[in-house]
């Protein structure tokens, strides 16, 4: 083997180590600190970050939209219009996080007066986190949050131009937050909304909805209450009716209730429409396990004890069959970051050292190689007996 | 509360391969680790993410350094000796290169590779083989000599074709074999691995590039990189392992030239003996050493003499039609517009149309990787952080977009199918990315560039000398052996040989 002759090849290792050690020689002794694209990956991402509520005010006579801005008055993330916000609560000794839907546009944290807006609604006497975000949260109160999480945004590399949206109760939020974009000219889309009300006196958001009306956005009600005086759509959201508001290649979206997804699979059922088509919200945590194929319903009433490792120490809690591991938790003070409820993010992934517990059969997307080694998503899944778990130190 | 032990041998920063595969070899020797890792799942990069319902490889293109069951090469046969056992797959075939003029695949085994080069440039058989053999020589002389320390007269009488290749780039030694233009661009694809064009490229790199995927193919886990940084993962806490997730190191303690613990982001203070750091030397020594003070001005010379290596943009696609029914034949194709790899390191320096495309079709070497009638495609280019650098918040959903968009579509023109028309989910991943989910410094996945004023042989010779503080190691990327999955299972080893080495040491120095 000769490259440029003997001497020369012999001697290449000690050149390149001269080369080496000229370019340390030559090199700046001055410290470079800043990482231009961290900067970007933390503005977007900045994990959890100190909110204020700035304003609450009523969506309709349920529903209340609630403005969060920086404590500190930095720009919040720009988020993806349908994309969600994880709040963290401390209620009594409960440490809760939930996620809802953004329901304002992405443009207004832009500027100096960052904000993004949630719409939720009363959980009547019966939902903890609803009755108190409703209830007790007022304006200075501060929490801390995560901006800008979840997959359900339109998409113009896989999404049909036109989309048709389905909405139902606050379920209206992400789309709140679609058409705020496209009415200022800054998502290229064309926005049906198929939108289920009770009453059209007391649409959630109705009034700013309205304003949002335009060339590429359509609010289409479907009152299914009793409403004499009401011109428009009635009754459910039917396969004809989603037909009637489509075009040739539509994208179909849809967010509300559990009862209105079970609904609307079946109503989907009958369109036949590519699968790629179809983009459900996740399903949120489900109400009722025991009702759930697989579920030993004789055990639905039993506490079982949990015992949760942190790092090298240990706490022993109570967990109820019904609720799950991430509920247990909460309910102990115990954080536990948690993301979608639903069982997808993985935010809330855990390992079961023993014990036996149960996935939730709508909600189960673990990985492969996790499901070998005993790792669960937490807020999916539900023990059926004393269980020992590892969670990551809070 | 208490979660941590006071003391610990080692504390490994970063759950990803190298520092684990570290972590692996320090519990087998029977030390006491902890390993804190900022995201919730261990592997770095090797891993994986669900999307509507559907699990997907997040980065792993073809692990090299496995080999068969009967014949592992040092990655396979490490996991072995640990006791991970991991579900290995082979790749089908090297690579198809869709080249101006060549539409050639290509396949592993250095007779048939040659062949087949040969029998789309007819008349090269011969000195291609010999090119690959010589690769092979130098291959297994670095696998020697990166373990066994030698004089420069023994090293020139027993590994001559090293020693007298190691000063050059593979442009240069590949000048001398004299080949047809055709054949170079066919033997040139897998610079990307390795992230420099040739002619800046040390040949001994490039040598082993070629000679182990060449020489003997490349394997995927059946259940995505994730289930290979678990199985490690798993596997060293059987052995004693401490590993905690969500866990972010803010600083590395120091005192009198000696790293002695870590803070972590949560303000708890860790006390250990060694500190192993995955984070990047850049981030380490301007921003991570307690107190700065302890900064040698040598360290920050050291940092700024160096070139960061590429980073990484791909497109990963569910598609709702099977690989057959697409047209897409095979597993890995190599698009490029031009095999000049010195046009291509300046096309990667911007925003794209980028000009080089990887693409993998995971069905090809693993068929039960997605649902039945669905296939899983990605596109990916290794750009330079420069032009990335210049992107905003506000222009940077545009600007993936459309960069994605541009991959998708140059891609569908070669295939004959409008991939658009057939997207059950996407995900695109960019510098931001990378650098949001490791923290790698400038989104950087390579470490820093192979080149010749940054030569793996001269980084061997000089290793000792940039130690700029006693007691700490680094593992990743940007270490000796440089970027690649199978070479952090590497650079991990020899992060826990340095401690193992100096307790030797110190040892022998009581006695």
């Amino acid at each position: 083997m000769k490259v440029k002759g003997f001497l020369k090849d012999v001697g290449g290792a000690s050149r390149v180590t001269k080369a080496r050690l000229e370019a340390f020689a030559n090199a700046s002794p001055v410290p470079v600190t800043v990482d231009p694209i961290h900067e970007v990956a933390y503005a977007m991402h900045p994990g959890k970050i100190e909110l204020v509520v700035t304003d609450i005010r009523p969506a309709n006579s349920t529903c209340k939209t609630v403005r969060f801005q920086a404590a500190d008055g930095r720009r919040l993330p720009l988020f993806r219009a349908g994309q969600f916000m994880v709040l963290d609560f401390q209620i009594g000794g409960s440490l809760i996080s939930r996620p809802y839907s953004i329901s304002s546009a992405p443009l207004h944290t832009i500027g100096s007066d960052s904000y993004v807006e949630i719409t939720v609604r009363s959980g009547d006497g019966k939902l903890l986190i609803s009755d108190y975000v409703y209830n007790e949260l007022k304006v200075g109160d501060r929490l801390t949050g995560m901006i800008g999480c979840g997959e359900f945004f339109y998409e113009p590399l896989r999404d049909a131009y036109h989309v048709v949206a389905l909405a139902g109760g606050v379920g209206i939020t992400p789309f709140a937050s679609m058409a705020g974009e496209i009415a200022a000219g800054r998502l290229d889309m064309d926005l049906t909304v198929i939108y289920g009300s009770l009453n059209s006196h007391d649409i959630t958001m109705g009034e700013e909805l309205k304003k949002l009306e335009g060339e590429h956005v359509r609010f289409v009600h479907v009152i299914s209450g009793d409403d004499p005086d009401w011109q428009g759509e009635r009754g459910f959201i039917t396969a004809e009716l989603i037909k009637k508001y489509s075009h040739e290649d539509t994208t179909y979206f849809v967010c509300g209730p559990q009862a209105m997804y079970l609904h609307l699979y079946k109503e989907f059922d009958k369109l036949d429409l590519p699968k790629r088509r179809v983009r459900f919200e996740l399903f949120g945590p489900v109400r009722d396990i025991s009702i759930y194929e697989g579920y030993p319903a004789e055990k639905k009433d039993e506490t079982y004890t949990l015992t949760v490792v942190r790092g090298i120490h240990e706490d022993v809690i109570p967990a109820k069959a019904s609720e799950s591991l991430a509920v247990a938790l909460e309910r102990a003070g115990i954080r536990i970051e948690t993301g979608c409820r639903s069982g997808e993010c993985g935010f809330c992934r855990t390992k079961l050292l023993s014990g036996d517990v149960f996935v939730s059969p709508v909600s189960d997307g673990r990985r492969a190689a996790d499901k070998d080694f005993g790792y669960y998503h937490a807020c999916a899944t539900y023990p059926l007996s004393d269980c020992k778990i590892k969670i990551p130190i809070q | 509360m208490k979660f941590y032990k006071d003391h610990y041998d080692v504390f490994v920063v970063g759950g990803a391969l190298a520092g684990l595969s570290s972590a692996l070899m320090l519990a087998d020797k029977g030390m006491d680790v902890l390993v804190l890792e900022q995201h919730n799942l261990p592997g770095g990069v090797a891993t994986s993410f669900v999307r509507g319902g559907v699990e997907l490889e997040a980065t792993l293109h073809e692990m090299m350094s496995i080999g068969a069951r009967d014949n592992r090469l040092k990655v396979g046969k490490f996991f072995d000796d640990m006791g991970v056992d991991i579900d290995w797959l082979p790749v089908p075939e090297a690579y198809h290169a869709s080249l101006p003029g060549l539409e050639v695949t290509l396949h592993p085994g250095l007779e048939r590779f040659s062949r087949e080069v040969d029998a789309a440039v007819p008349g090269t058989y011969e000195k291609v083989l010999k090119l690959l053999k010589l690769c092979d020589t130098v291959y297994n002389s670095v696998n020697i000599l990166s373990v066994t320390p030698m004089s420069k007269p023994k090293m020139l009488l027993k590994h001559e074709q090293f020693v007298k290749t190691a000063g050059y780039s593979a442009q240069e030694v590949i000048d001398t074999f004299d080949l047809p233009q055709k054949a170079v661009d066919l033997l040139a694809p897998y610079w990307i691995y390795v992230g420099n064009r040739l002619s800046d490229l040390p040949f001994t790199v490039w040598a082993v590039l070629m000679a182990d995927y060449i020489g003997y193919g490349s394997y995927v886990p059946r259940k995505f990189s994730h289930e290979m940084s678990l199985k490690i993962a798993e596997r060293a806490e059987e052995m004693g392992v401490q590993i905690e997730y969500r866990q972010r190191v803010e600083k590395i303690l120091v005192k009198d030239g000696k790293a002695y613990g870590v803070r972590t982001a949560h303000g708890e203070e860790i006390h250990s003996d060694y500190v192993i750091c995955s984070a990047y030397p850049n981030k380490v020594y301007t921003s991570m050493i307690e107190p700065a003070s302890e900064v040698p001005a040598g360290a920050i010379k050291a940092v700024n003499g160096r070139k960061l290596s590429v980073t990484a943009f791909s497109v990963t696609m569910l598609l709702d039609k099977t690989a057959e029914e697409l047209g897409i034949k095979d597993y890995n194709v190599f698009y490029g517009t031009t095999m000049d790899t010195d046009h291509i390191y300046e096309n990667y320096k911007g925003l794209g149309p980028y000009e080089y495309l990887t693409c993998i079709c995971l069905n090809h070497a693993n068929p039960g990787c997605s649902p039945e009638g669905t296939c899983v495609y990605s596109i990916t280019v290794l750009p330079l952080a420069d032009g990335w650098k210049t992107v905003t918040m506000d222009n940077y959903d545009e600007t993936r977009r459309r960069v994605a968009g541009e991959m998708i579509d140059t891609m569908s023109k070669y295939l004959g199918t409008n991939l658009r028309d057939h997207i059950l989910e996407i995900v695109i991943e960019t510098p931001m990315t990378v650098n949001r989910y490791t923290g790698a410094w400038n989104g950087c996945i390579y470490g820093y560039s192979h080149s010749q004023s940054d030569n793996i042989v001269a980084r061997l010779q000089t290793a000792e000398a940039e130690k700029f503080i006693r007691g700490l190691e680094f593992a990743g990327a940007h270490c000796i052996s440089g970027d690649g999955m199978g070479p952090q299972v590497t650079n991990g080893r020899k992060a826990a040989k340095n401690i193992l080495d100096d307790l030797k040491a110190k040892e022998a120095a009581k006695k």
